[in-house]
């Protein structure tokens, strides 16, 4: 099975202080570590799992400039056979749909059963590159996928639903799945892993290897533009409670209860 | 599969005797299937071993208990460790180890914490801080567990009250410290250790450290004798502080009237034969009765912090080894369990939560207790 396997380096903002940039279009990018997207990472780990089964290629692609090289070269150590970046600066600025954009470009001549991507981006939470990307390529896809299943030609996979209801597809391939955390346990990534895949090439396609116009990616490929960036100021609702962990305990308890949580 | 041949000779395993030294003394024997001289044999008479089917190795906590006890001068715990090489290596991690190498790579900790936090329990108080320009005769190597976990951090305030109040010329590295990477090298992650060592060695040398003292024995031990290329002197501050008492640097104003046995670290103790000077620094507090455990020093009981142990637990149920220290300081008739050591702090800590003996015994680090019996300045 030939999988792609589309991944976003993304800013690790868990423990970070965020900063807004003067323009208020982005945020501060200085001090702040870099990692793969979470949800990416469970994609990639879903993939080199359906390699270590049924063989076949995994190829990673990302569409960022290059420091992304960190996030391929880890997948790459952890079994990944190719890694391609999408790099142009004219690809700045580009929303959900103009990524999808790009990357369709990139997969739509190579040859693939299955793409892959996170269910979402931890930066902008948007959740749209993997099933526009679907779209574009013309195959079916499945959002937030949670478990995956080989059948003849088809896989059989299951969704995560509201109210905790799982929904089981069967889908013909090739498709597009976006990958919910959880679905596996991804692998770790060594040291010396990491630097003996600095040895392996990492290809490199602009808009003019892609064959796409100027105004099919950035801002003027895109379907919405970014208005304004902010921290939103913090609101005086929320009610401390002090005292011992007993006072505090029964006072909470009280509290949900009146609301009616509990 | 691992290829046995390899790590015979790496390991000069045919030296083994099989007497079962080792595996007699091993203190994780009391609650796990964890058989070093077992493993050793079959490293002998097989072609080929799954290390995959031997969990329990994820169980040793690197005491060196074993390696104490070889008459043949053999580390059993060194072959452990270097098959969770292998499996690190494949990536085949149990998910709070690779948790916690991911953090150590990305934060210089292995608590997930942000880096620019390192520094945070030092807020309010006037500790130098070298990444910010000040100069120091002497660093104080925190370490990530007294940086950033809560109980801990109480500890690292403590050093900085007993070295003002001894007036020592001490600083931080502030933000620039990171992981030292004894427990990485440990989980088998040698290659993140090397990368740490190149870091840490860069910075002492760009702020020009001439002497180094640390809060944790497992950063001590690491650079003490595994750093290659460190020249100038690392201490545990249990060496230093007893140092300061026994010159008159450092004196004592207040009591502390309780009965404090002492659990040796077993990097301090098994590893370095710092088994005096923490006695020492108790003994030495007006007020304070000390008792010894039964099995102390060489033959003192790991608590299971080590050897990456806080991020894996065991294979098995049963009592966990802290249990039964603080089961045996209750019947000593301690009040406190002092130590050392910020992985024998919370391990020991828990155990006294689980033990139900959070109203008899209390657990203190020895420059706690340095610090109470110093009174106010």
């Amino acid at each position: 099975m030939d999988i792609v396997v589309c991944v976003k380096h993304v800013p690790d903002t868990t423990e970070a202080e965020i900063g807004i940039r003067d323009d208020e279009k982005g945020i501060k990018k200085e001090g702040l570590v870099f990692d793969i997207n979470e949800a990416d990472n469970y994609a990639i780990e879903e993939a080199l799992l359906l390699k270590e089964e049924f063989g076949g290629s995994v190829t990673v692609l990302t569409v960022g400039p290059p420091e992304a090289d960190e996030t391929l070269r880890m997948c790459l150590a952890k079994g990944a056979d190719r890694a391609v970046r999408l790099t142009d600066e004219r690809f700045e600025g580009s929303d959900g749909y103009a990524t999808a954009r790009i990357l369709a470009e990139a997969i739509k001549d190579m040859d693939y059963d299955l793409v892959l991507t996170g269910c979402m981006a931890d930066d902008d939470e948007a959740a749209q590159v993997g099933v526009t990307l679907a779209e574009m390529l013309g195959i079916p896809h499945a959002a937030l996928v949670i478990s995956t299943e080989v059948e003849d030609g088809k896989m059989k996979v299951h969704r995560e639903l509201e109210g905790g209801l799982h929904e089981v597809l069967e889908i013909e391939l090739p498709a597009l799945f976006t990958i919910q955390t959880g679905i596996n346990e991804p692998r770790y990534a060594s040291i010396f892993g990491i630097r003996k895949a600095m040895k392996k090439q990492i290809e490199v396609l602009d808009l003019e290897d892609l064959g796409l116009a100027e105004d099919a990616v950035g801002e003027m490929g895109s379907k919405t533009s970014l208005v304004k960036l902010f921290i939103p100021e913090v609101t005086t609702q929320a009610t401390i409670l002090e005292g011992s962990p007993e006072e505090v305990s029964s006072e909470l308890v009280t509290i949900l209860k009146n609301e009616g949580v509990v | 599969m691992l290829r046995t041949r390899n790590f015979v000779h790496q390991y000069d395993l045919l030296r083994c005797i099989q007497c079962g030294r080792c595996t007699a003394g091993c203190p994780l024997s009391l609650r796990s299937p964890l058989n070093i001289r077992r493993i050793i044999y079959q490293f002998l008479v097989r072609d080929q071993l799954d290390i995959k089917q031997i969990p329990e190795i994820w169980d040793c906590t690197t005491c060196t208990t074993c390696t104490l006890r070889c008459p043949k001068g053999l580390d059993p715990a060194l072959i452990l460790i270097g098959m969770r090489r292998v499996l690190t290596e494949e990536g085949r991690i149990k998910p709070t180890v690779r948790d916690a190498l991911e953090s150590t790579f990305k934060f210089g900790n292995p608590w997930g914490r942000g880096k620019a936090k390192r520094a945070d329990w030092a807020q309010g108080l006037n500790v130098k801080n070298l990444s910010e320009g000040a100069n120091a005769e002497i660093l104080y190597f925190v370490g990530c567990t007294p940086s950033y976990d809560d109980r801990v951090q109480a500890v690292a305030r403590a050093m900085v009250k007993v070295f003002e109040k001894a007036r020592v010329d001490f600083g931080i590295l502030g933000n620039e410290e990171m992981c030292c990477g004894s427990e990485m090298r440990r989980l088998g992650e040698e290659g993140l250790f090397e990368f740490l060592m190149e870091e840490n060695l860069e910075t002492f040398k760009r702020y020009d450290v001439k002497r180094m003292v640390t809060t944790s024995p497992h950063c001590y031990n690491t650079f003490k004798n595994e750093y290659e290329g460190l020249d100038f002197e690392v201490q545990h501050y249990t060496q230093f502080v007893a140092d300061l008492i026994q010159r008159g640097q450092l004196t004592f104003s207040g009591e502390v009237n309780r009965v404090v046995t002492y659990q040796d670290p077993c990097f301090l103790g098994k590893q370095n034969g710092v088994y005096d000077e923490p006695r020492a620094i108790l003994q030495s507090i007006p007020g304070l009765q000390f008792v010894d455990f039964d099995r102390s020093r060489e033959r003192s009981l790991c608590c299971e912090g080590g050897g990456g142990r806080m991020w894996v637990e065991a294979s098995t149920g049963g009592e966990r080894l802290a249990e039964i220290r603080v089961k045996d300081a209750l019947e000593l008739g301690a009040e406190v369990i002092a130590t050392a050591c910020p992985f024998c702090m919370l391990t020991l800590e828990d155990a006294v939560k689980t033990t139900g003996a959070e109203d008899s015994i209390q657990v203190l680090d020895i420059v706690e207790l340095v610090a109470q019996a110093i009174g106010d300045q």
